[in-house]
């Protein structure tokens, strides 16, 4: 419970502006972008929006003396509700603490507070020549805070990894306020255990990341984007699959569904031919114009070899922009389709994904469901969206059987249940199944350890 | 309002803002959010108070009230986002809704609203700003309501060096009809703020037809966008029986042409007025639209940079981008700038409300355009060319502001 002394102790340290307490303030940040319903409201009892570590530390030492819960937010564009304050407790928007700090061309690395925009890090880096690759779908609005505590992933992840291989070293706060620096600039480390690792996808239950050291690399020079329709799911995917078992590596390979499509359709002008059930979209790149025909000459060669239909290849930058704009725009147009939208991220080693991509047509069929069927072709990460009705009972009853199937289909075929969003709220109830009691238990200790007083996320990751 | 009416009124809400998932794509487009960083201000937290409010999560209080009114309905969020939510529309339902749950009485709007109402009145307070012009006490209205007008005289002065003239008398192919019974649309903020510009306008059309002028009624935009529905349905009746003979009726106002071309949505299901008010609708064109169709040179090509800024109700509510463009780029050397599309801060009568945000948004409108390194800044909308006005006042004369009928 926050009374008026604590309240005030709060606002004495980040300033009056930034805190908010009002009724319909707080509710604006008790939910994200997940499909948890808004009612009942998870509202914090008061939104504060530090802007540097020092307060970000004297407010944890406050909520850790008083056992006050802690829920840390970005953007909120989070899938799992990792943002949501379940708690109440104090809802921490890091989104006021958002300079890049330094950027050093030497060592190829860039300094960030968590509040910075991922496209304007993106931007920052490649106006210098430099490349930091990790793309989320989210990533014109989400936050390198959030990006790192949910260890974000995207479509670049197939040739140049996800957030976690960027990070370099963390400033994090934690739980009692002690100011924690680990990991630095040099390459190769072994002092000690890898902190920063520990709190790369940690959802914010262990400390609240202030300040980022993320790792650049040379920007390519070319880059090239193509459109390759095909006639069912399964000869996209087995293009992708023999396109990087003969070493051609795309820098995104990202395969969408006719229901994906049919829903991108109805927002935005697409040719689409009755015959089109896949979109591939793959993005290359190279050292110049030569490297880049070469590749999309191979490329046409093998989606041909699996019957490819239509092939586009984006001719300027705006032409590409408007191909990545399909994608990524898949979500939210599948979550406008029906009254509720159930979307999961499951992760499966990249040669099972033509595989896991048939179980999951089947298990849409087994139970009468809408399962769309789009994601990252080229990394095994997809996003099987069920469209329903959960006021049904009877078809949420069928929607829970379907995920129970989705998530023992994905780890069965060695995969786990989430490749990018994160466990949060949303995939609480599968956790033991993925990584064993063992694993849970060992994540339970490091949480003790790091966050006796429970105050940091309460309510994540697991029940 | 009946409880049926309200029922249907917050169900069509819901079904607008349900469409959102919240994702937050338009976090980073939305100007009100770029200024004012608090996720009540942005599209996702408009939308999903709606949807609270719809499902009785929140109350309707004065509260909600003002984060609803705290919108410039710009639909730069509507433009970026992956589903099209019709943030804008939700938005004016729900002060509407509002306003009748929470007995707001809304009196401000309520006069301004009825000043409107009547063509004589928005007469007399044309004829009034145009004595405060002429005497210089115009700088003594607060707000930049009576704004010094540059006119195309001055224009004209200021580029009097090495201009490149262009032939003599405008060139028209008339793909309309020549018999075509041409209206032209006066809006009020044409009428009571910028005399000059207007009167340009019609010099233009009048090369290009024989322009039939009638008295016309307001456009109805502010009494919708601030939950008077009912008076924005009579002033369209109104404006729809003016113009019944008319083949088309032009615009220079991209708010009124905007709200004019959409008057058929809201008759719909109407059996008296929705097919008057769709054939209406069908009508309408923006000046730029206009002159872009039947093929018109501008008067006189000049020496000097010229850049120019998207009203939201042409760029977003009418789709029309190029035309102003390529007429300005048969005008002089045109320069675009960067982020000519995001409102200026003006938003009807939003400056007034909330002067300091829309001083904010202003302010990097101004940066943009000094930027161009233009010294004219050209639009097609008199809220916006208030903003363009005092921007062109702070930055000390680098620039003045025109609208386009004025420069071309």
């Amino acid at each position: 419970m926050i009374d008026d002394k604590i309240r005030e102790k709060i606002i004495s340290i980040v300033g009056r502006e930034n805190c908010l307490t009002s009724d319909l303030e707080r509710f604006a940040y008790s939910y994200d972008s997940s499909f948890i319903p808004l009612t009942p409201a998870n509202k914090p009892e008061l939104v504060a929006r530090p802007q540097t570590t020092e307060e970000v530390s004297r407010l944890l030492t406050v909520a850790y003396e008083n056992q006050i819960p802690v829920t840390p937010r970005g953007a909120a564009s989070g899938r799992s509700g990792g943002s949501i304050p379940l708690k109440g407790g104090i809802s921490l928007a890091l989104d006021r603490m958002s300079r890049i700090i330094e950027l050093d061309p030497m060592n190829m690395t860039v300094m960030t507070e968590p509040g910075v925009r991922t496209i304007d890090l993106y931007n920052y880096a490649a106006a210098r020549g430099l490349f930091y690759p990790p793309d989320p779908a989210s990533w014109k609005f989400s936050t390198i805070g959030g990006n790192v505590a949910e260890n974000a992933g995207g479509m670049r992840a197939v040739k140049y990894g996800v957030t976690g291989n960027y990070v370099m070293g963390l400033e994090v706060v934690l739980a009692d306020g002690t100011i924690l620096q680990t990991g630095g600039k040099a390459i190769k480390n072994v002092t000690g255990y890898d902190l920063k690792s520990l709190f790369v996808g940690s959802e914010g239950t262990l400390g609240i990341i202030t300040r980022a050291l993320l790792r650049l690399i040379p920007l390519p020079p070319r880059r090239g984007t193509l459109q390759i329709m095909f006639g069912s799911l399964d000869d996209g995917c087995a293009t992708v699959h023999q396109l990087l078992c003969s070493g051609i590596v795309p820098s995104a390979a990202e395969i969408m569904d006719r229901l994906s499509l049919d829903a991108v359709a109805r927002h935005r002008k697409m040719s689409l031919e009755a015959n089109m059930a896949a979109c591939l979209i793959i993005e290359i790149d190279g050292d110049d114009d030569s490297a880049i025909a070469a590749q999309t000459s191979k490329i046409k060669e093998q989606a041909s070899k699996n019957r490819a239909l239509a092939f586009r290849t984006a001719e300027s930058l705006a032409e590409a922009d408007e191909l990545w704009a399909i994608r990524r725009g898949v979500s939210s147009a599948l979550a406008a389709m029906a009254p509720n939208r159930i979307s999961e991220d499951i992760s499966v080693p990249r040669d099972v994904f033509p595989e896991v991509v048939r179980r999951i047509q089947a298990i849409a069929a087994n139970h009468g469901l809408s399962i769309s069927v789009y994601g990252h072709a080229g990394d095994g990460n997809l996003h099987p969206s069920i469209l329903c009705d959960m006021n049904n009972p009877q078809e949420a009853r069928r929607v829970h059987r379907a995920i129970d199937d989705l998530f023992a289909v994905a780890i069965e075929l060695g995969g786990t249940l989430s490749g990018e969003h994160g466990i949060g709220i949303t995939k609480q109830p599968y956790i033991v199944q993925a990584v064993s009691e063992a694993g849970v238990k060992t994540m339970q200790a490091i949480k003790q350890a790091l966050d006796p007083r429970g105050i940091l996320n309460p309510g994540k990751i697991w029940q | 309002m009946h409880p049926c009416e309200e029922n249907k009124l917050l169900q069509g809400v819901k079904d607008k803002v349900s469409q959102c998932d919240r994702c937050g794509a338009c976090l980073p487009v939305c100007p009100l959010f770029g200024v004012r960083d608090l996720e009540l201000a942005s599209a996702r937290g408009k939308n999903t108070l709606g949807r609270a409010l719809a499902e009785g999560i929140i109350e309707p209080t004065r509260e909600a009230l003002k984060a609803v009114d705290f919108c410039l309905l710009c639909r730069a969020c509507v433009d970026n986002c992956p589903v099209q939510v019709k943030t804008d529309e939700a938005m004016v339902d729900l002060r509407r809704l509002l306003i009748e749950k929470t007995g707001a009485t809304n009196s401000k709007y309520r006069l301004v609203g009825g000043l409107l109402k009547s063509p004589r009145l928005v007469g007399i307070a044309a004829r009034a700003l145009s004595f405060l012009r002429q005497t210089g006490l115009n700088n003594l209205v607060p707000f930049g309501l009576a704004p010094d007008e540059y006119t195309r005289a001055h224009f004209l002065a200021s580029f009097a060096g090495p201009a490149v003239l262009g032939p003599p008398a405008p060139s028209i192919v008339t793909e309309i009809g020549s018999g075509a019974k041409i209206a032209y649309f006066q809006g009020c903020g044409m009428k009571m703020m910028f005399p000059q510009a207007t009167a340009e306008s019609l010099a233009i059309l009048q090369t290009t037809a024989n322009v039939w002028r009638p008295n016309n009624f307001c456009c109805g935009l502010p009494h919708l966008a601030h939950g008077l529905r009912e008076e924005f349905l009579n002033l369209a009746r109104k404006n729809i029986r003016l113009f019944e003979k008319a083949d088309l009726i032009i615009s220079d106002c991209a708010s009124c042409g905007g709200t004019l071309k959409h008057l058929a949505s809201f008759f719909q299901g109407d059996p008296l007025w929705e097919e008057q008010a769709a054939s209406f609708s069908r009508k309408v064109m923006d000046l730029t639209e206009y002159l872009t169709v039947i093929g018109y040179t501008p008067r006189k090509r000049v020496d000097g940079a010229l850049t120019y800024h998207d009203p939201c109700h042409l760029a977003r509510g009418q789709g029309i981008k190029k035309q102003p463009r390529d007429l300005l780029k048969m005008t002089g050397n045109f320069i675009e700038m960067e982020e000519a599309g995001v409102c200026c801060g003006g938003a009807g009568s939003f400056h007034l409300d909330y002067p300091d945000i829309s001083a904010l948004i202003l302010g990097k409108k101004l940066k943009n355009i000094e930027k161009t390194g233009a010294s004219l800044v050209v639009t097609g909308c008199p809220g916006c060319l208030i903003q363009l006005a005092k921007a062109a006042r702070a930055s000390g004369g680098k620039f003045q502001a025109l609208h386009i009928s004025q420069a071309i």
